[in-house]
């Protein structure tokens, strides 16, 4: 018993007993039914026949819906570009701060990250709202336009909500990599006669990479899988995956299908973070 | 000779330069805040509009509160929200804290498929987690059973399968904050209690449960504001008729845009300010400098 | 009649994965003794103090702590106490709760563990940082913590590892001297890892040389350094030269052969060493002195070696000059003379000499 005690697989495994028990039936096992779902056809009323088809699969990529996983991958794209345009000069910003005030901005950026998300994109629809929002209800009062912008129920919203709820995770991992840069280098580029444009280019960006490319794998995973965004900012007419997957739950009632195109999904994160790991292994073994 | 001469060196023009880039960096950093907290800002302000529209200012007044405090649904749905909140945070740290420890501190066959496993909750979009829980409870008769539950006089009925679903993403979020914090500690503070004729629970009782606390507790608090705010996981998992604040929120959206859900959201702003604020009080007495600068 | 000593190692092995850390080590330490395990780093010194306090567990052999065989007995249950090397101390407890602690988990009773905090905490001359946390405590003063907080529980055995290591060079001489006062004072057993040679010799009573978990040598300082036992011991504590020979005679006197065919006596041969083999001579610098021809007049006497050479190089260093000496096969040895008169005329770069020492200070070691 005392032996037993001492063994460091049983230890570990006394330990990680309940969660991964928990983990296993309220998370491997739902994965596995989406999984399972995906090949069998959809009951009359909800719910599943368990007669084996590959009918679901085949869907997927029926134009109809494959176009909207297309168009989401696209938004997802255009976010994580947009928000790294914009993400790296504000970690730069930041980060060339003086040191106290650098915990506060980034405490400042942070807050926004931690208020409710549904809420964060509600306060975007008062104020894209075509005929009511601010935005056009302000502007036209000025005179400056005549009639509404098209600001609301299309991709821009759509993009405009995703890059504002994501932009601190994209400033969060650049901040950590720029402050992490030895500033000596920096001088030392300029001392073998970089240009400030040449010092950025050939030493920080390079430098700030890892950061980079956590801060994407960071934006664009949600952005893709987004479901409240394009539900409120798409004005019931631009969509995403996610909704065509909510859909198949709460009005279609086609369960096996819907599992089919979460699986899609999944598939699509499966290989960003597989060619995320495979960059940051091979960089590291670079180093 | 390519060395750089001082033949046709303009200072002035390097002088002129530096100094734009300086304040270009500057005019971007305050713009970039100002996109970030303008949209919160015009939410707060309008929901203390005088009239029903979010976008025309008509002056002043606090009734949208009043009327917020008297909507027995939404006041139903905030003690939802705390009562989720607490009993899944409560759960998730236990479970997520022993997963950290056996995971930071031992090596054993299958320990990558463990740890991927624990990662996948916190990658995985909540769309998806939640209709693989959804079909989840359908299936396996769990079903949406209500926890029936008298908390502080009012009376809930809050699905076992909601509490599963937020404990089952918390979990590795407490896991994640945690294991870090074990990460950084000293082994041989362990080392020295147990040469120092401590135990194995003396050793774990009185120099790693205190040494791990803030990790915890950041952990707790993590998984407390996450559990608050979640909508999508709890919209899927929760059957007919039960309502978190953000559910509650999403419905009234869908049904018409008024201050009194700035109202709300401006209550929702202000609890999620406090716990932040909170957590940072609680990090920097505990001197983790690291933890107040990533501002979580 | 077998002595009973403070601490003994019977033929321990300690392999991580496929990697000897300690090979086959045997030490017997005695009780009251100031002991060093001094090797560069990786040599499995620390890995040898880690099994002795329970930390590691050896995959052969025995420890034994005052005649008992510790086994599988964990860290808590052995009569010895660590001073790691980076202090250990727990951050979140007081400098008193610190020292406090192992009495607690004793269950020594509340108005003695009081007690004897004050008076370690005077013992090492900070009874009024008692109700400080270590991090407002300095280098030097979180060493001494760390010290008293393993010497109020009184071990058996006191084992510290490269304890001094963070310390600037001016207080670490000055902790050298205070830790052995002190260990001469509380009489305990210290065993003391180090890759610092020069702190293994002011400090130590005994030294075990070690390298790739093999004990090399085992002797008091002067020993270790007068007399080491090969090649590894004779290189790495202090400088030495090596001069390639052949063994010419083993008895009745050990008579070696340089490649320039000179003949010279040797001291001491490493045993295993025939005759006809290549060795190297091993001897200190400081022991050479750089003869005229002039001075020399026929054959030297039989324990003095005289070899011809050629002085290529000077180097000024204060108390002494460093003359590096061209033997004629080409070996370049080092002589340092000291410089006690202050007219001595210096030797000329090129100059031919004869290098001579007593062959009592010539070793002669495997290769």
């Amino acid at each position: 018993m005392d032996r037993l005690r001492r063994n460091p697989t049983f230890q570990a495994w006394a330990l990680l007993a309940a969660p991964v028990i928990f983990l296993i039936v309220f998370f491997m096992l739902p994965l596995l039914i989406v999984f399972v779902y995906s090949f069998l056809e959809r009951g009359e009323y909800g719910g599943v026949q368990w007669v084996f088809n590959l009918g679901n699969i085949q869907r997927v990529f029926d134009p109809l819906y494959f176009r909207t996983f297309l168009r989401s991958l696209y938004i997802a794209i255009v976010t994580t570009l947009i928000t790294l345009a914009l993400g790296y000069p504000l970690a730069y910003f930041i980060a060339d701060s003086p040191p106290k005030r650098k915990g506060v901005l980034i405490f400042v950026l942070m807050i926004p990250f931690w208020t409710n998300f549904l809420i964060r994109t509600y306060a975007w629809l008062t104020l894209l709202r075509t005929h009511t929002g601010l935005i056009n209800v302000t502007l036209m009062s000025w005179g400056v336009i005549s009639k509404p912008l098209p600001l609301f129920g299309n991709d821009f919203a759509i993009i405009l909500g995703l890059v504002y709820g994501w932009l601190p995770v994209m400033v969060l991992p650049i901040y950590a990599a720029l402050d992490r840069l030895d500033h000596s280098l920096l001088e030392a580029a300029r001392d073998l006669y970089a240009s400030g444009f040449h010092t950025f280019w050939r030493v920080t960006w390079p430098l700030s990479l890892p950061g980079v490319v956590a801060g994407s794998m960071l934006v664009f995973i949600p952005s893709l899988g987004a479901f409240v965004t394009p539900a409120i900012l798409g004005g019931g007419k631009s969509l995403m995956i996610g909704n065509i997957i909510s859909n198949q739950f709460l009005g279609a009632h086609d369960w096996p299908f819907g599992s089919a195109l979460s699986m899609l999904m999944m598939i699509a994160m499966l290989i960003a973070t597989l060619i995320y790991f495979r960059w940051t292994t091979k960089t590291e073994a670079a180093s | 000779m390519t060395t750089p001469s001082s033949a046709g060196y303009n200072a002035r023009r390097d002088r002129l330069r530096a100094k734009l880039g300086g304040w270009s960096l500057t005019t971007y950093g305050i713009l970039a805040f100002a996109f970030l907290y303008l949209p919160i800002l015009i939410l707060v302000i309008f929901s203390f509009n005088d009239s029903r529209s979010v976008s025309k200012w008509a002056g002043f007044t606090i009734d949208w509160y009043f009327k917020m405090i008297k909507d027995g649904q939404i006041m139903l749905s905030v003690w939802n929200s705390l009562f989720l909140a607490i009993v899944s945070t409560a759960i998730a740290t236990v479970l997520g804290t022993l997963a950290a420890m056996g995971l930071e501190r031992y090596s054993f066959r299958g320990k990558t498929a463990v740890d991927a496993m624990f990662y996948l909750p916190v990658i995985i979009p909540d769309i998806a987690m939640a209709i693989m829980l959804l079909l989840f409870f359908n299936m396996s008769g769990i079903g949406f059973t209500p926890w029936k539950v008298n908390f502080f006089g009012v009376k809930l009925a809050v699905p076992y399968s909601v509490i599963i679903g937020h404990v089952a993403f918390n979990t590795s979020f407490v896991a994640i904050v945690v294991r870090a914090r074990l990460a950084q500690m000293d082994r041989t503070l362990e080392e020295a209690a147990q040469d120092l004729y401590a135990n194995a629970w003396q050793t774990f009782r009185r120099v790693t449960l205190p040494m791990l606390m803030p990790g915890i507790v950041g952990g707790a608090l993590l998984a407390f504001t996450l559990s608050l705010d979640d909508f999508v996981i709890t919209f899927f998992t929760s059957g007919a008729g039960f309502n978190t604040l953000p559910v509650r929120v999403f419905g009234m959206i869908k049904k018409g845009v008024t201050p009194k859900i700035n109202a709300v959201s401006t209550l929702m702003l202000a609890v999620s300010l406090s716990l932040v604020i909170l957590s940072i009080l609680l990090r920097s007495r505990s001197g983790d400098e690291d933890a107040v600068q990533m501002g979580f | 009649m077998t002595e009973t000593y403070a601490v003994e190692l019977q033929d321990v092995v300690k392999q991580f994965g496929d990697v000897v850390a300690v090979n086959h080590v045997s030490l017997q330490i005695r009780d009251g003794e100031f002991f060093s395990l001094l090797g560069p780093s990786g040599c499995g010194k620390t890995t040898t103090l880690r099994m002795i306090a329970g930390f590691e567990m050896p995959t052969g052999g025995a420890i034994y702590i005052h005649g008992e065989r510790q086994g599988y007995r964990p860290p808590n249950k052995r009569p010895i106490n660590t001073v790691f090397q980076n202090y250990a101390l727990f951050p979140h407890m007081t400098v008193a709760e610190n020292i406090a602690f192992g009495m607690e988990m004793q269950r020594t009773p509340k108005d003695e563990v009081k007690r004897r905090v004050a008076e370690a905490l005077a013992m090492v001359r900070l009874s009024n940082m008692a109700n400080r946390k270590p991090k407002q405590l300095s280098g030097g003063q979180q060493q001494r913590i760390a010290l008293a907080r393993a010497l109020v529980n009184r071990p058996k055995v006191l084992l510290l590892d490269e304890p001094l290591g963070a310390l600037d060079l001016k207080l670490r001489k000055a902790m050298q001297i205070e830790l052995k006062a002190l260990q001469e004072e509380v009489g305990i057993t210290f065993i003391y890892v180090t890759h610092d040679q020069e702190e293994a010799l002011t400090m130590s009573d005994r030294i075990a040389v070690m390298n790739n978990g093999i004990v090399h040598q085992v002797d008091v300082p002067d020993r270790i350094y007068e007399h080491p036992a090969d090649r590894f011991v004779a290189d790495f504590i202090g400088e030495t030269n090596f001069i390639p020979v052949k063994v010419v005679s083993l008895s009745p006197q050990i008579i070696v052969e340089l490649a320039s065919g000179e003949k010279i006596p040797a001291g001491w041969a490493e045993e295993g060493i025939a005759v006809g083999e290549n060795a190297i001579l091993s001897i200190r610098p400081e022991k050479m002195t750089l003869l005229e021809e002039k001075e020399v007049d026929g054959p030297p006497p039989a324990d003095i070696a005289r070899v011809r050479g050629a002085v290529r190089h000077l180097v000024y260093v204060g108390t002494d000059t460093r003359h590096t000496v061209a033997l004629q096969d080409g070996t370049e040895i080092v002589v340092r003379l000291q410089n006690s008169y202050i007219d001595e005329e210096p030797w000329e770069i090129d100059e031919s000499t004869i290098v001579e020492w007593n062959a009592a200070h010539a070793r002669v070691l495997k290769e």
